[in-house]
Order: C-alpha cells, then structure tokens, then sequence
C-alpha cells in the first residue's frame, strides 16, 4: 500500500476550531481591531480573534504559550483524540511531532528583541518567555502536553513547511523511528506578520491570516479516516523563476510516479495561490498532468497563513465534499519565494473513494 | 547497504575558517571568544561571545548576493561552499536533482528580526523595510545552499534550535541510505544576537567571560556563532570520483524529553544514546571519544555527566566540549561537534576543553581531555546534541573500515 494513513486531524482557521466548522462554511475574515494594542494594517482577517488557550486547556502550563503555539497545542490535542491515539495512555514513546513553520513566532522573538532595546536595562527580559523566541518551542509544548517522546522535529519552510513536514514524518515512519507522527503547520495573526506580509508581500498577495491544521499519519490505517497521503516529493529550483517552475514540474512528476498514480485521477490541484489565475503553481502542475483540473488557490480561500496556508487547505479539501470516483485525488502544490517547491497526491476519503486495497 | 561517507568539511567559526584552520586551533585548544560587536553590548553585565569577525562572504560566495540574503543563510552557503572545496566534488559531475541541502538553525535570521524590531522600535510597524523583511524567512539558511551550490534536491531548514545540525545530519544520512540523494550538503548555522545573550543571561545560564565545560565551577555557556556544513556522499559515489572518505556516518538517534522546555533529562538522554548506538549498530565499548554537548552550563554537564556514565559505565571515554573555544553555537552547534569528531577520527586528535582547572566531584570517570589536546586512535565517536523543547539527537561517526 503505498503512502501514509491520515488516522485523524483537525484544523484551526477563522472558520472555527476543529473540522466541523469547516464542514458548514469557509472560513471568512474577522473583525481583528480588538486583538492587539499595536496598530494593524488592516481592520479584519483571516484571523480567530475569539481563540483563548484558557478556555480550551486552561491555565496550567499555557500561561507561557504564545499565540502560535497555542494553536499548535490545541489543534494537536483536537487531532489526536480523532486519532486511535489514546492520550490517557501516555507517554507515548513511539509517537512524534513534526510542526512546519516560518520563523517560529516573529511577535515573540522581536517583542524579546524590542525589551533589550526598550527596559532601563538590555538584560531584564522575562526568562520564561525566552523558549518562545525558539523555532521549536510550540513543538516541545505539544510533546510535554500529550507525553509523545518519539521524534520532535520542527521544520521551517515557509510555504514549503507542510510539504517539508509530510515528507520528513514520512522518512521517520518508512525509517521506523517512530509508529506514528502528528504532522502540520501552524502561523498566527499578529500585528507583527500582518505588516511583514503587507510591506513585503508580492503585489496581489492575500493579507495575512492565521490557522493550525495538523494530520496524524501511520504507515497502517487501523481506525483511520480513509484519507492518504499516498505520495509527497521536494526540490529546489536555482537560478530564478523559471528553473523553479520546471523544478515543480518535476516534482509534481516524482509525486505521481511515486503515488503510483495516473495523471487523469487528479481532480484537484490545491495550490498557495491567491488568485485563480495565479499561473506559478497551476501552470508548471498543468505541464506535469496533462489537463487541467479544477485550480483550488489556498491563500485566497484562507488568508496568507504563512507555513500553515497548505495545511489547512488540505484540511478544507478533506472537510469537504468527495471528488468524483473518477477523479479522486488532489493534488497539492507549494512554492516559495526562492526556489524551494514541492508537491504531494492525497487521496481524500468519502463513500466514491475507490477501494485501493 | 548503502554507506554513507564524510568527504568535506566545511567550518566557518570563531577559530577558524576552512578545515584546516578549523583543526589547527582545535589541536592548539585556541579560543575564539571576544569582546562582542555585532551589537552593542553596553550595559550587559557580560560582553563576550564567539564571533565571526574573519568572515568576508564576498570572498566565499559565488552566487548569493550578500546584500540580498541574512547572515545565518551567508555562513550557511560560505559553510557549504566550504566543504564543496574540501571535498574537492566537482558540482558539474553531480545530478542535481540528487543533491539535496539539509541546514539546521535554532534562531534563523536572529541578526534581520533584531534589525527590524530596531525599525519598529524607532518608526512603527510601517518603517520596517521590505527587503530585510524578505530575509527573514529561516527556510532561506536551506535555500541559500541550494541557491550557492546550484542544487535540485530537498531544501530543508531544521529548526529543532541547539540540536538541529544533528537532525540535519541525520536526515541527510536517511536520505542516502534510503536511496534519494547522491550527495548532501547537511550542517547548521546561526548568527549572535542580542535577544539569546539577555536570555540566556536572565537564565542564569551565561558565563562572565570564558566557557569551562566540566569543570567544577563552570558557569555557564558564551554564546557563539558561525556555520558548520559537512559533505556527504554514499560510498558508491565517493569511491566513483575517487574521492577521499575521511570518516563514515555510521547512524543517528532522535528522541523527546516531552518534560521541561528549557531542563535536560537524564533519563532522556540516556535513551538517546542508546537509541543512537542501537541504529548505528555500535556498542557502548566500541566508542572512542565522545563529543559532548558541553554546554558549560551546570545543569547540562551533570546530566549529559551522568547519562554517560549509565550507559558507558565507571569508565566511559574520553569527553570533550569545544564550545569551551567557540562558544555555544547553537543550530551550528553539532556540526561543528561532527567535524571536530571526524577530524578526532581522520587526524587521530582528541580536541581539548579548554578554561578547564578542578574535575567535578559529581561527575567521577568523566575525562574531560582537559585543556590540552590529545593524540589518540578514534574508530567511534558519538557526537552529542540536546536543545529547548527536549531535542536529543545524536550522531555516530566511525573511521572507515
């Protein structure tokens, strides 16, 4: 059987905690006026303004967390109990963690940045903060929260960072290092990258959203959700923009020859788009498959949420209607600003899903 | 079964740049702490650290635009460059798509979030200026690499912060053996910054001004910098271009404490290395040096101490931290460890811990090589790395048999 079960998952976007939101409605932008003291560049987003880690775990331990790993904890917590994982039997030394990112929390590393520069001395920072402004933090949480010992990675990729995620838990399980991996993505809204992806974002970019989605995959399916990941594949394209699209091309390629799939069978191409129209994923997917199926552009359906805009698509695509039993796989796209790229096939479940043994 | 060979090294540090300087200062047990000047460090009560003043990335990158990229992605692809030259690997004979780049880091572009939070502080949110804000991305420290070296394979940025070249390493090791890559360019990078000083200071963990690792009154870590890239080949590959094998990667060893964000784990680590030998099928006697996170801090060497001593017994070999010259270099950290012990291993040296005066009387056994490099036979050396969020990983390296 080739690829990875998805036994369970959850997302966190503006539409709401969990999957059932995203069930009954697309996530839409909030009002964010009332989420910060620091001024937005915008006055609503993709964002979950209600989202408080008190209500939903409560004090003990996340007086520390930060936005993004708050999310993370959550929605892992979310995705694990639609899992057979069983979180009272814990620890779990078998099962792991790997969380895709940008740049950790950019609002916690530059507020600590901001209090050397600001406190009447450079040293008096708040030393229980200090795991924050590490990349790795929201994933060592998610570890001590549900006791899961097994390999803890933490990836940044940028738009990448789901793929980079899928792929690197793929290699624990097919390595045997670990039985089970939790694997997703999380970015937050914050004053911090809203203006980073106003001031710096290409021209017809989304503006910035937030969302979590994590997926806990296993090489069996037992109690799964009959969703796979039956193929991931990344590269880098040097030299500009077009080295990088042929450089998707090839993967999208890699990924179909290693799914074992025809082309014909996508029905699908998810891409970090923000228009439809958007032609620097779509296109070099088109020039791999050979027709042209339906083009779902993540960051216009989510907001720009950074590492977590792939993830939550997919967890959109899985909440979703079934594709047609003729066409039922997606496919997944990503590419960065550089020349990083990666694409990856997911065969969602649903009553039309043909029985692939 | 696939092996997988050291052919390059590639340091850019404090006390060194290229391998043979690298090696020649650790043979000296030179030190590469200063007076800080990346910023300004008025006001702190201690200013030293391990800075790269040597590093001209002028000089050692062909294609990254330095204007255009951070200084933990510059150390990354000068590292990697590095190790390109050290390993004499001619890129034009390469399948690219077979190339892949794997750089760990614990703060990415530390430098660019500093210099914006200077902008925000000054101006707002609106002054920060967009081209530093497309340097801040950390999976650029992978992309520069590939970027550099003109690579087609995985671009992947580990940012499992103090042990990340560890996890970088031993991806790098999964992806030969499984069969996906030819050649990886794996280490790490990071740059000194102020927000890790007054943190790790504000811990309690940051020494006044020199690091002594296993020694009784060690006071904690300097804080480092630079970046630390090794090349590595299937032997198949290597044997191809007749290139010269200077140690093999023998496996690796992952695990999470799931405890405490910033406190190691005895218990933890212990299993760590075990996890660790049993992959790389090596047994705690066959281990001839040990080349030891170290950190200086006293929590660190009394745990990683006695995770030693449980799994290798009252005698264990000898254990060396070379942070006690460059510092704590963080995501660089372990790939500086793995060069230090490939050249432990190819050059028959064990690098010293210097600033070392009064053994611990809590860590009986422990040989910390103390101040003084040591001519020795290395077949095996296990190559340390713990971090924030309970992080272990550890990398087996042998002489090639």
């Amino acid at each position: 059987m080739s690829g990875v079960a998805i036994t369970g998952w959850s997302a966190i976007t503006s539409a709401g905690v969990g999957a059932e939101p995203l069930a009954v409605g697309v996530p839409v932008p909030q009002d964010v006026r009332a989420m910060f003291d620091d001024p937005l560049p915008v006055p609503s987003a993709r964002a979950l303004p209600g989202f408080d880690v008190r209500t939903l775990l409560g004090r003990k331990g996340t007086s520390s967390f930060d936005r993004a790993t708050a999310l993370a904890v959550v929605c892992c917590r979310e995705a694990l109990r639609s899992s057979p994982v069983d979180l009272d039997a814990g620890p779990h030394a078998r099962t792991g963690v790997v969380l895709g990112t940008s740049l950790g929390s950019f609002k916690s590393t530059s507020d600590y940045s901001r209090e050397t520069l600001v406190q009447e001395r450079p040293y008096l920072v708040n030393p229980v903060l200090f795991p924050n402004t590490v990349m790795n933090g929201a994933a060592g949480q998610v570890a001590i929260r549900f006791g899961l010992r097994g390999v803890n990675a933490t990836i940044a990729g940028g738009p990448l960072a789901f793929l980079n995620a899928v792929r690197y838990a793929r290699n624990v399980l097919d390595r045997g290092y670990a039985d089970t991996m939790v694997a997703g993505a999380v970015e937050e809204f914050t004053p911090h990258r809203a203006w980073a992806v106003q001031l710096a974002g290409e021209p017809d970019t989304a503006p910035a959203g937030e969302a979590a989605a994590f997926f806990v995959l296993s090489r069996t399916a037992d109690g799964g959700s009959g969703a796979r990941i039956l193929s991931v594949a990344t590269g880098y394209g040097p030299g500009g923009t077009m080295p990088a699209g042929t450089a998707l091309t090839s993967c999208v390629g890699r990924a179909l020859r290693q799914a074992g799939a025809d082309s014909s069978a996508v029905g699908a191409v998810v891409t970090g788009s923000a228009h439809p129209d958007d032609d620097r994923e779509y296109g070099p997917a088109v020039r791999a498959l050979g027709h042209h199926p339906e083009h779902v552009p993540a960051r216009r359906l989510l907001g720009d949420c950074g590492a977590a805009t792939g993830a939550a698509a997919l967890a959109v695509v899985l909440a979703g209607p079934a594709l047609p039993a003729a066409r039922p796989l997606v496919l997944l796209t990503g590419r960065g600003a550089d020349g990083a790229v990666g694409a990856a096939i997911v065969e969602g479940s649903g009553d039309e899903r043909p029985d692939r043994g | 079964m696939v092996r997988v060979a050291v052919t390059g090294l590639g340091p850019v540090s404090s006390i060194g740049i290229g391998a043979p300087a690298f090696a020649g200062a650790l043979r000296a047990g030179r030190s590469g702490i200063s007076h800080i000047t990346s910023f300004d460090p008025a006001g702190f009560p201690h200013q030293n650290a391990g800075e790269v003043h040597a590093f001209d990335p002028g000089a050692h990158l062909r294609r990254l635009d330095p204007a255009t990229w951070g200084r933990s992605s510059q150390f990354a692809a000068g590292a990697a460059r590095l190790a390109v030259e050290d390993g004499r690997l001619d890129l034009s004979t390469v399948d690219p798509g077979r190339a892949h780049a794997v750089i760990g880091t614990t703060s990415g572009e530390s430098q660019v979030v500093e210099a914006l939070t200077a902008q925000i502080v000054g101006g707002g949110f609106g002054a920060q200026d967009p081209g530093l804000l497309r340097q801040l991305p950390a999976n650029r420290l992978a992309n520069a690499v590939s970027e550099e070296l003109g690579l087609c394979g995985e671009s992947l940025t580990l940012a499992t912060a103090c042990s990340a070249s560890n996890y970088a390493l031993g991806y790098a090791y999964d992806l030969l053996v499984s069969g996906e890559a030819d050649v990886v360019l794996a280490g790490g990078a990071d740059s000194v910054c102020r927000w890790a000083h007054a943190g790790f200071f504000r811990l309690g963990a940051l020494a006044g001004t020199s690091c002594a690792p296993f020694d009784r009154n060690r006071s904690g870590i300097l804080t480092g910098e630079g970046g630390a890239v090794l090349l590595l080949e299937t032997f198949e590959h290597a044997r191809r271009r007749d290139a010269r094998i200077l140690a093999e990667v023998l496996g690796y060893g992952l695990n999470c404490d799931a405890n405490h964000p910033v406190s190691p784990d005895e218990r933890s680590i212990a299993e760590c290395m075990r996890t660790a030998h049993r992959n790389a099928d090596v047994k705690p006697d066959e281990v001839d040096y040990i080349c030891a996170h170290g950190t200086g801090t006293p929590a660190n060497d009394l745990v990683e101490g006695r995770a030693i001593l449980e799994v290798f017994g009252p005698e264990p070999p000898p254990v060396s931290s070379i942070k006690s010259m460059i510092g704590h270099t963080m995501g660089a950290a372990c790939g500086f460890g793995a060069i230090a012990s490939v050249l432990a291993i190819d050059q028959g040296f064990l690098p010293p811990t210097v600033n070392w005066s009064e053994a611990d009387p809590e860590l009986p056994g422990i040989d910390p090589v103390p101040n003084t490099a040591r001519p020795a036979d290395v077949r095996v050396a296990q190559n340390d790395g713990f971090a924030f969020g309970g992080n272990n990983a550890i990398v087996m390296l042998g002489a090639v048999r």
